[in-house]
């Protein structure tokens, strides 16, 4: 992520004037009316801060669309899935479940904890927006992904008012969502075509490999992971694959252990 | 898993996004995390990622399989190292994908 925005400033000078005539054309006709120029500006800035994270939104749209479809899902299930749910870690976390036949609420329960990261990215962006109607809020709520709020809170990040932070964030988002989606549903057709035999599900378990290893760069998180993981092995027969939330409980309360515990040695030193 | 079991998924599915996505943008201002609990969920993601993907990796057809006949197991850890040198995601996933499918068509 961060060296998508390093490439930012990058291309931006790059594709300004390419963009100029493009987003002239898009933004009032597809995207939504926008009388003033300074908001309209913003919007194109948006598009262009999130540019360079296109095409790896996409890639990775692509290999959950694969994913997805090589887990068994129909076609109209993984476009269901796709174009309903629009959260790629919760949905790869799912795909095994499904597989394994794991009970509906344990599969609802393990999502739920994958996305726990977007109520720490909420909190940090909501603030920003909390003028707006409740409507517009939960839509774009459910739009706001990972990257979005890296980028946003870079170019915005004090919270005063400012007008130009609505059309910024759809400039970010609209994009981002489409290049998901046309991934996705081109892993999906594509996907589709080639023999379950290849075992192409397996990209969907390095895609979470992918994102599971830099979440362990801090010696809490990673013991608590390896401990969930330990919990998880050894629970594995457990019914209804209750191992799976147990992991998950002990993984964290040996993290957060392992944290304060660290925390009291350095009170301890100083 | 019959056909309304998994329509029955991908609406809980669609759920959890809505409320861990937008529970904050509705009621933020009404909530304040305490600190603990802001710590505990930065570190659940990781634990329940690890708990999915480790007896992924380690199972073939549901068994648990250690040794190297199990081509997810190398082509897994052979991935992590590539991805720590690395640090790209879309090369890795491409790596382990050549790697797992060298393994189980030759071993």
């Amino acid at each position: 992520m961060q060296r998508a925005i390093a490439a930012n400033s990058e291309q931006i000078t790059r594709l300004d004037a390419r963009l100029g005539t493009m987003t002239g054309f898009l933004t009032p006709t597809i995207f939504f009316r926008m009388t003033l120029p300074a908001q309209q500006q913003a919007f194109r800035e948006g598009l262009r801060a999130g540019m360079p994270s296109w095409f790896g939104v996409a890639a990775w749209g692509l290999v959950v669309g694969v994913a997805m479809i090589k887990t068994g899902l129909t076609l109209w299930q993984s476009l269901g899935m796709t174009l309903l749910v629009f959260a790629g870690s919760a949905q790869l976390a799912a795909l095994p479940l499904i597989a394994a036949g794991a009970p509906v609420w344990v599969i609802f329960a393990t999502a739920l904890v994958v996305n726990l990261r977007f109520v720490i990215f909420s909190a940090l962006l909501a603030p920003h927006f909390s003028g707006l109607p409740w409507r517009t809020r939960a839509w774009l709520g459910f739009l706001t992904g990972d990257v979005t709020v890296a980028i946003f809170m870079q170019r915005f990040p004090d919270l005063t008012p400012d007008a130009r932070k609505l059309p910024y964030l759809k400039g970010l988002i609209y994009p981002n969502w489409s290049s998901w989606q046309v991934g996705s549903i081109l892993g999906i057709l594509l996907g589709s075509q080639i023999p379950t035999s290849w075992g192409l599900d397996f990209a969907g378990t390095l895609a979470i490999l992918c994102i599971t290893l830099p979440l362990l760069m801090n010696h809490a998180t990673l013991f608590g992971a390896v401990v969930a993981a330990i919990v998880a092995l050894l629970a594995a027969h457990m019914p209804y694959k209750l191992g799976l939330l147990l992991a998950v409980i002990v993984g964290m309360s040996a993290s957060m252990l392992l944290a304060s515990w660290k925390e009291s040695r350095l009170k301890d030193k100083s | 898993m019959s056909a309304w079991e998994i329509w029955l998924v991908i609406a809980l599915l669609v759920l959890a996004t809505v409320i861990s996505r937008s529970t904050f943008w509705l009621v933020g201002d009404r909530i304040k995390l305490p600190a603990k609990v802001q710590e505990a969920l930065r570190y659940a993601p990781a634990c329940a990622l690890a708990a999915v993907i480790v007896p992924d990796l380690l199972s073939v057809n549901g068994q648990l399989q250690w040794d190297w006949h199990n081509p997810k197991l190398f082509a897994g850890i052979a991935a992590t190292v590539f991805f720590l040198i690395k640090k790209d995601m879309l090369l890795t996933i491409f790596f382990g994908m050549v790697i797992f499918t060298c393994f189980r068509l030759w071993l």
